[in-house]
């Protein structure tokens, strides 16, 4: 408990900095007027006030940055959960907005050493720092040579770098460093990132990737390092996943065949136990994986980690299937038909159920309550949250004039769409999500339509496109970094969109009708496939042709600074058709509703399967309220947290599913050996 | 003394003690059409793939339970046992269909839950003796706490 408390504190903590860094408005309410008159008068190119004014008003900035640290850093308040979504995910940020004087001050070493003293040691063997300086008093004549920058970002790095030094999984960085026009150029960035990687890399980063962003005029120029680490749990899902491939003899390539088939329908038999069609299960489990990961979720993998990103997408999304068949043929195993034929299935019964078979059984009611947990949790942010922040954005992009009523309409969006998934969970009118998840397969059609459109017509960029994306998934491309972190990046984000390895969607297959679970798994093999292989491919080489990942265009740049992926698929689009990203607006909405439906199931069914189903009425509003909040988030927060909670659910997961492989290992070949014989009757 | 009632209420919740109860019930009467063995569901409140895509509704979760029912009476010599499935919280639709039955008797196992499970599930026996207007035999389990 104690440690989940220190390391809630952290939390705590960091939340606090990114929330002064989001709300620049909420730090200088607390000044005085006099002081937020002389914060206004840091704006580039005023140089009116005295420069002790602005010391003095940089110290008093300071000091209440520091009042906030302290305040929340000595606020422990146990909530066991944050510890294992924040230690596991491996990451941490802390982001600063100071003025220019600041970093010169004293106080600013005594306030990095201040928050990183409330980290504890197993909160900073798995952290990974970021630090945002935006440097205000800077104008944009001023001139100001790399060394300097270079040596400012060593010294402000250094003591964080230093209490880093034990730290196991410090990995990539990013770095975006914003200069005015005239430094701008491709020499220098060369000059810095060779500058920067030869200060970090060699010791204590393992990649690091660096660029350069120009200076709009009256923009404070700004220092942007992001290390996001190689979170430990992306590891887990990608050996998991090779093991699961070697395991099932690659029942990923050999099963694709037979998946289509009986998807198709043709082993359909109306009589056996279960709710669903084979093809309906896949619909539903579809519902919650195509959302706003394959739009959104992709453009931020290309736009973070480069085009090589998509190579690595494709391989995780293949690798994938084989984990989704494991899974899913588990959930089928273990699941619960009521007496009034209704099917119970999932993770959590798996677990709990499989791992009492094998002698297992604390571990596995452990591992199934955890998986619930976290479940819940992955339910409101990367089920709810993350889908209505990103779809959102898509609506502002594709229609500029409610992007100029900036979080209003954010808020308004979100209370209607609040109301929408109410009046479905809440007030049982389901033909609507009936009707939100039957669309699913159609939508998924348009959307491939509309990037297949695009690709037609830039036939001639498709090759060189192809050949970028290979090519720099295996060699470091100026800006992005070594291979690892565009590897991490792509892996990240498939496994995001298409949750193979998460479990969850073992919740949904249950419901198939069908004697044999080896066969819903092998359903389940084509998920990845069509939401990682196809749909998110397809965004990635709209994205890679339209030039949108690259950070140095100066139409692009910001989306991808912001993490707006939806924006920047849309942008995209927009560069190609002008009316594209109406379309993609509509469809992103439905999207994303459909997957907060899916997804306020499985988080119902886990709700169900801990405290009972007569409460289930208490997530539900919980669910609702997420809804709201998610609109009016930070996309940077929700991102996170998202891939903290949904990405939290593989440990368990795989975990429990690697130790059952055996079984499913036997079964499939069982169910093979029975389909070659030409057992199965095909009516 | 021997105990004679004539109209004999059974929840039937499919578990494990459900037989038990039902043979209990039959020693309670001399003829099983006197026994009646009735099923409680919660309204459908799920946004289940069953549900959203496929044939499940309040209709066929009733059909799929009277199924049950009738295979549960036959297997426990209680062929002619009259049966019911009702919608509702499980507790007082039980006591209130005794009430309409002028049921003299409710027998109802008891799961023998303790801990968290029994402060989460709750005990429909519990309900079930607070609210019945007729005897009521709980039968325990016999490794219940």
């Amino acid at each position: 408990m104690k440690r989940s408390r220190s390391s809630f504190a952290a939390l705590v903590t960091l939340a606090v900095a990114a929330v002064l860094v989001a709300l620049p408005p909420v730090c200088s309410a607390q000044h005085t007027p006099t002081e937020v008159e002389s914060s206004d008068d840091l704006n580039p190119g005023d140089e009116t006030k005295p420069e002790s004014d602005f010391r003095k008003s940089a110290a008093n900035t300071l000091r209440e940055f520091e009042k906030q640290v302290d305040k929340y850093s000595g606020q422990a308040v146990g909530f066991i959960a944050s510890l294992f979504f924040y230690e596991f995910a491996g990451h941490s940020e802390f982001t600063m907005k100071l003025e220019e004087a600041a970093f010169d001050s004293p106080q600013f070493s005594s306030l990095i050493s201040s928050v990183d003293a409330s980290l504890s040691d197993d909160t900073r063997k798995t952290a990974v720092w970021s630090v945002k300086f935006v440097r205000s008093r800077l104008s944009e004549d001023d001139a100001v040579s790399f060394d300097a920058e270079i040596a400012a970002i060593r010294d402000a790095i250094q003591p964080l770098m230093d209490n880093a030094s034990s730290a196991v999984n410090l990995g990539e960085a990013d770095f975006t460093i914003t200069l005015a026009k005239g430094d701008l150029n491709q020499p220098v960035a060369s000059v810095v990132a060779d500058a920067l990687r030869s200060e970090f890399c060699s010791s204590k980063l393992r990649s690091l990737s660096v660029s350069l962003k120009e200076l709009e005029p009256g923009e404070a120029r700004t220092f942007h390092a992001v290390n996001s680490g190689i979170p430990i749990v992306v590891a887990w899902l990608v050996v998991g996943a090779v093991f699961f491939t070697l395991r099932m003899g690659f029942i990923n390539i050999r099963g694709f065949t037979h998946a289509i088939r009986v998807t198709a329908g043709r082993y359909d038999n109306p009589d056996d136990e279960g709710e669903v069609t084979h093809f309906q299960a896949l619909t539903a489990a579809l519902s919650a994986t195509v959302g706003l990961g394959n739009i959104a979720g992709v453009a931020i993998a290309i736009g973070v980690g480069g085009p090589g990103a998509t190579f690595w997408m494709i391989i995780a999304g293949i690798l994938g299937m084989s984990s989704k068949f494991v899974e899913c043929t588990l959930g089928q195993m273990y699941r619960q038909v009521r007496p009034d034929g209704q099917v119970m299935g999932g993770a959590m019964y798996y677990l709990s159920n499989g791992l009492r078979e094998l002698g297992l059984g604390p571990l596995g009611r452990v591992l199934g309550i955890l998986f619930a947990l976290m479940c819940i949790f992955a339910s409101l942010g990367g089920g709810n949250a993350f889908q209505v922040n990103q779809s959102i954005n898509a609506v502002q992009q594709a229609f500029p004039q409610l992007e100029a009523m900036g979080i209003t309409v954010r808020f308004a969006i979100g209370v209607a769409m609040a109301f929408l998934v109410a009046v479905v969970i809440i007030g049982g009118i389901r033909r609507i999500a009936s009707t939100a998840e039957k669309i699913v397969p159609l939508m998924c059609g348009v959307y491939v339509l509309l990037c297949a459109y695009i690709l037609i017509m830039n036939l001639s960029a498709v090759p060189d496109a192809c050949s970028l994306i290979v090519k720099s998934a295996f060699t470091p491309q100026a800006g992005y970094g070594a291979i690892l972190g565009v590897l991490v990046q792509g892996f990240k984000r498939a496994a995001f969109s298409n949750e193979a390895g998460v479990g969850s969607a073992a919740i949904a297959h249950s419901a198939a009708k069908t004697d044999y679970p080896v066969r819903e798994g092998i359903v389940a093999l084509l998920e990845p496939f069509i939401d990682t292989v196809v749909v998110c491919t397809m965004t990635s080489l709209v994205i890679v042709i339209t030039g949108a990942w690259d950070i140095n265009n100066e139409a692009y740049s910001a989306l991808i600074s912001d993490r707006n992926g939806a924006g920047l698929t849309v942008e995209a689009m927009r560069s190609q058709i002008q009316w594209f990203p109406y379309v993609l607006a509509v469809a992103v909405m439905l999207f994303a509703y459909s997957t907060m439906i899916s997804w306020s199931y499985y988080g119902e069914r886990c709700w169900a399967y801990l405290f009972g189903d007569h409460s289930s009425m208490v997530y539900k509003i919980i669910f609702v309220v997420f809804v709201v909040l998610g609109s009016v988030m930070s996309a940077t927060n929700v991102l996170d947290l998202s891939d903290l909670m949904i990405l939290g659910m593989a440990f368990p997961n795989v975990l429990g599913v690697a130790l059952l492989s055996g079984k499913v290992r036997r079964a499939l070949d069982d169910y093979w050996q029975k389909l070659k014989s030409g057992e199965f009757h095909q009516p | 003394m021997t105990l004679s009632f004539t109209n004999v209420v059974v929840p039937v919740d499919f578990s494990g003690e459900s037989p038990q109860a039902i043979r209990a019930g039959l020693d309670a009467v001399d003829d099983a059409s006197k026994l009646h063995l009735i099923h409680v569901l919660l309204p459908l409140d799920s946004l289940s793939p069953g549900v959203l895509l496929g044939d499940t509704s309040d209709e066929s979760r009733k059909n799929r339970v009277e199924e049950n029912l009738t295979k549960i009476a036959e297997d426990n010599s209680a062929a002619t046992a009259r049966r019911a499935v009702l919608f509702g919280s499980p507790g007082l639709e039980v006591t209130d269909y005794a009430r309409h039955q002028s049921a003299d008797l409710i027998v109802i196992p008891s799961h023998g839950y303790h801990g968290m499970k029994r402060l989460v599930l709750g005990s429909v026996a519990e309900r079930v003796i607070r609210h019945a207007t007729c005897s009521v035999l709980v039968l325990r389990r016999s490794d219940a706490e």
